[in-house]
């Protein structure tokens, strides 16, 4: 009742916010307090429920319904918190607690002084009010008799759970879909800074106001983006850690529009041109968010991720529906309103050879491959039909390719007017230097052209932006950020071309302790150590370690694979050796029983029928049950003998052979029979099946082993693995890292620029010292 | 430069770059089809089904490939060869979809996704089970 209740309140709450807050753009100032407080009703209600929600988790209340489908007793702390939003109803719950969250900092933000207050908070209460209405619509609070009313009697407790998603059962599992949602959450503000700029038709300020957000956003998302990519490569083994999946591409679409619009805001502000472009790309990264929203919690894409997507039913499928269109319909209605004054907003300078000028490249750049990222992921919407990840590596290298030159040169080019003598002289050093590191690549391997231009550049925007940061820390100043980010951005290239072009991988069968090369290693297989899961100390899992040796050095490595108790599958983890400049990186593929008998040489009789093998003519005959009963007690036990007989005729001579085999609990182990007159051949009964005579019938699986012959036999299990090596992935590590850096270091610029253009007033004393510049 | 000559290249950089892109989106586009469908055509297609359990489901470590038999939507049965180890969760993956080529009456797939859906959202029948475990 009282998460229900909290939600309701919220709800109701946010509508009055929104009238408060409406009435204050309206100019009925008075109101702006009511506005004020049921924002802040309703961001305590939200918060208070998902901490509600978190108390029923960590106290096992499975009689709510959602808490019985996530959750068990048995996960460890971190796990347990994360089934929060391991389903559909609680992964809503945690975008609209950051969202509540976001909010509260963000009135604080904007009711310092003349920051468009009311009109950004109406539009971020819209958006709060719609995803308390999902909530409404679909609750992490139904009791488990609401759910299934028809199953379940009033008032039930089930002692246990069913617990958690293996594949999700594990460290990254805690961080990657929070940092996500918190990325998704604040996309919400610059969006709201740009719809409340239209509301009020004053284009100026916005962008100085959300530009730390903006940075926030990127930031954050990037940075969960990347998260993910590190879990499915160092975790769940996809053995890559981008694989243009829907899922990963529907927030990758968000987070570059949210880049490109971040260049084009830092033009507005440093000479008031791209106006209008800053408002469609705020809008858009937000309206994309909702998109990615939609494509992955709608269950459309059902068919074309390897995400699991459980179908939510129609009335959520309807309100995510809802919740795009409306807002994609009020940022049309702004800007049509608005379109006379938007009309006339041209300040862009119009010469090429501006920083202004390349900013919009760069932008534009960023857009193209948001586009070619949309267009092939959204395909399955529109056709039964998907893309291959070719199509996105070969679409977006030419950018990525541009996209370096324009990141290198752009720093070199004034706002106004370009000295192109000076210009040209500081490419020089850049120029050189990334010569010489490509040659170098050349000689340790690289040889494709394109990937050889592709170096080139990226190493261009490298050093370029390597220069100029090393020169601004000297000078002690702090807008480095955005040239770490660039550094980040390029080596996160580099190690792409690497690991990505460049990865070599080999499948390896390793027989126990028999050693294998690949790679310039040798591979021993030699046993598995069991141990219990840690996550829920229910299923056994087992490490296969695997020692590689090199130079006399040697270590292990020890690849993962279990069956889970949760979906009856094997799980399988990989292993990976990190080296300065490369990956080694195991994933196990199947572990084969040992196989003493030859496939070759093992055959299937069916009952009653003659089979030529070899020079033999052989006949299965029947079983000998001896005095058991057939599928008695004695068989149930699986401790019994069984025999086969075989009529056999080397043309010379006919024999009847039984021949038998204990089973101990099951196991069978064959010993071996031989014809009289005939010493060329060895008989082993391995196994018997009775099925339909559609499936085959009664059978036999006899093995015939030829003495004269050498057979490859493994008296050992085997292990499968697929080896391979992936250079310079630490490289592109490395990258993510000073992207992320960067971000940092400019959210905390250019807050302090804000506190120093616009001073914090006291809201509570009217027109007291409102900030003029 | 005038503001006519930018207009030109930008476009003509529009033009070739949605030209390329629709040449190699075609390329890679790779529609679900029955295995009736597979066998026409010779392009890599989808094909939605599941899998025939009564049939012989092997991995050859040699070669490393996984061969089963897979039942489409229309009913259709064909042998499939996968490039690959037993994919995750295959054994109670109520939907297999398969990537691949059809070649002499044999689907080789590159690539398998599985979905267990029933597994991941409970239902009432789970909820009575652990009812009568009590």
């Amino acid at each position: 009742m009282i998460g229900k209740v909290l939600i309701y309140i919220s709800f109701a709450a946010s509508i009055l916010s929104m009238a408060g807050f409406f009435l204050a753009h309206s100019g009925k100032d008075k109101f702006l307090g009511m506005g004020r407080l049921f924002f802040h009703i309703t961001s305590i209600g939200i918060i208070t429920s998902a901490l509600y929600l978190l108390y029923i988790i960590l106290t096992h209340q499975f009689q709510f319904a959602y808490v019985w489908e996530q959750s068990s007793t048995d996960l460890q702390l971190p796990l347990l918190i994360s089934t929060f939003y391991a389903g559909q109803e609680g992964s809503f719950m945690l975008w609209a607690l950051f969202t509540a969250v976001i909010g509260i900092f963000l009135l604080n933000f904007v009711s310092k002084g003349d920051r468009l207050e009311p009109q950004v908070m109406l539009i971020y209460t819209l958006v709060l009010s719609f995803l308390t209405l999902i909530l409404i619509l679909k609750t992490p609070f139904h009791y488990l008799w609401e759910a299934f009313p028809k199953e379940v009697e009033f008032g039930f407790v089930p002692p246990e759970g069913r617990g958690l998603n293996p594949l999700l059962q594990n460290f990254w599992m805690s961080i990657h879909p929070p940092t996500l949602f918190i990325g998704f959450s604040s996309l919400t503000v610059p969006f709201a800074f740009a719809i409340g700029s239209l509301m009020k038709n004053e284009y100026d300020k916005w962008v100085t106001f959300s530009v730390p957000w903006i940075l926030f956003s990127g930031g954050i998302l990037g940075l969960g983006i990347m998260m993910g990519g590190y879990w499915a490569y160092g975790v769940l083994g996809w053995g890559g850690y981008w694989a243009w999946d829907p899922v990963e591409n529907s927030s990758l679409i968000p987070w570059i529009v949210n880049v490109a619009s971040l260049h084009t805001i830092l033009s507005q502000k440093k000479t008031g041109g791209y106006k209008k472009t800053n408002l469609i790309l705020s809008i858009l990264a937000f309206l994309l968010v909702l998109y990615s929203t939609f494509l992955t919690r709608s269950g459309i894409l059902g068919d074309s991720s390897v995400h699991s997507f459980v179908d939510p039913g129609a009335v959520v499928y309807l309100v995510l529906v809802i919740f795009i269109s409306s807002f994609t319909l009020i940022s049309l209605i702004a800007i049509i309103f608005r379109w006379k004054s938007l009309k006339d907003l041209r300040t862009e300078s119009s010469k090429f050879f501006t920083k202004e000028s390349f900013l919009m490249i760069g932008a534009l750049l960023l857009c193209a491959s948001a586009v070619v990222v949309f267009v092939g992921t959204s395909l399955p919407i529109v056709s039964k039909a998907t893309v291959e990840a070719d199509f996105y590596n070969k679409m977006t290298m030419p950018i990525a390719i541009f996209l370096m030159i324009t990141m290198g040169i752009s720093l070199y080019i004034e706002w106004r007017q370009t000295d192109s003598k000076k210009f040209y002289n500081n490419m020089i050093l850049p120029l050189i230097l990334s010569a010489v590191v490509t040659v170098v690549l050349i000689v340790i391997g690289l040889y494709d052209p394109l990937y050889i231009i592709f170096a080139f550049v990226s190493l261009v925007a490298f050093f370029i932006n390597a220069r100029l940061a090393v020169r601004i820390i000297r000078n002690g100043k702090m807008n480095f950020g955005g040239m770490f980010a660039h550094i980040g951005i390029a080596l996160f290239f580099l190690g792409v071309i690497g690991s990505g072009r460049y990865s070599q991988e080999t499948n390896l069968s390793l027989e126990r302790d028999i050693p294998k090369e690949a790679f310039g290693y040798k591979f021993t297989y030699v046993g598995a150590t069991p141990f219990m899961d840690p996550n829920n100390k229910r299923d056994t899992m087992y490490a296969f370690n695997v020692t590689i040796e090199q130079d006399n050095k040697e270590m292990t490595l020890r690849p993962v694979m279990f069956i889970s108790s949760f979906s009856n599958g094997v799980m399988k983890n990989p292993d990976i050796a990190n080296f300065a400049y490369k990956d080694l990186y195991i994933s196990p593929m199947s572990l084969e029983e040992p196989e003493p008998f030859p496939k070759e040489a093992t055959f299937d009789l069916k009952k009653g029928t003659v089979q030529k093998i070899y020079d033999l003519d052989v006949e299965f005959v029947d079983f000998d049950f001896g005095n058991m009963e057939k599928g008695g007690k004695e068989m149930a036990s699986g401790n019994y003998t069984l025999g086969a007989i075989l009529k056999i005729s080397d043309g010379k001579n006919s024999e009847t052979l039984n021949i038998k085999t204990a089973f101990a609990n099951g196991v069978p182990s064959p010993t071996p029979s031989m014809m009289v007159n005939n010493r060329n051949y060895e008989f082993y009964f391995l196994n018997m099946s009775v099925k339909g005579e559609e499936q085959g019938g009664t059978t036999a699986r006899v093995s015939i082993i030829d003495r004269n012959k050498n057979y490859n036999v493994s008296q050992n299990e085997t292990l499968v693995i697929e080896a391979s090596v992936k250079p310079f992935i630490s490289v592109l590590w490395t990258g993510v890292v000073l992207l992320f850096a960067g971000f940092i270091v400019s959210i905390v610029r250019r807050r302090k620029e804000i506190s120093l253009k616009f001073p914090d007033t006291v809201p509570d004393k009217k027109n007291g010292q409102k900030s003029k510049k | 430069m005038t503001n006519k000559i930018k207009i030109v290249i930008a476009s003509v950089i529009v033009v070739v770059f949605i030209v390329v892109g629709f040449i190699s989106f075609m390329d890679n586009k790779v529609e679900y089809a029955s295995f009736v469908d597979a066998q026409k055509k010779h392009k890599t297609v989808e094909v939605k089904g599941t899998w025939v359990k009564e049939k012989d489901a092997k991995y050859d470590a040699a070669a490393n490939t996984f061969t089963f038999y897979m039942k489409d939507d229309n009913n259709t049965e064909m042998k499939v060869v996968f490039d690959g180890a037993k994919p995750n969760n295959f054994d109670i993956a109520t939907m297999v979809v398969a990537k691949g080529k059809v070649k002499d009456d044999t689907f080789y797939a590159k690539d398998i996704l599985t979905k267990c859906p029933s597994k991941y959202e409970g239902t009432g029948e789970d909820v009575k089970n652990t009812y009568k475990q009590q």
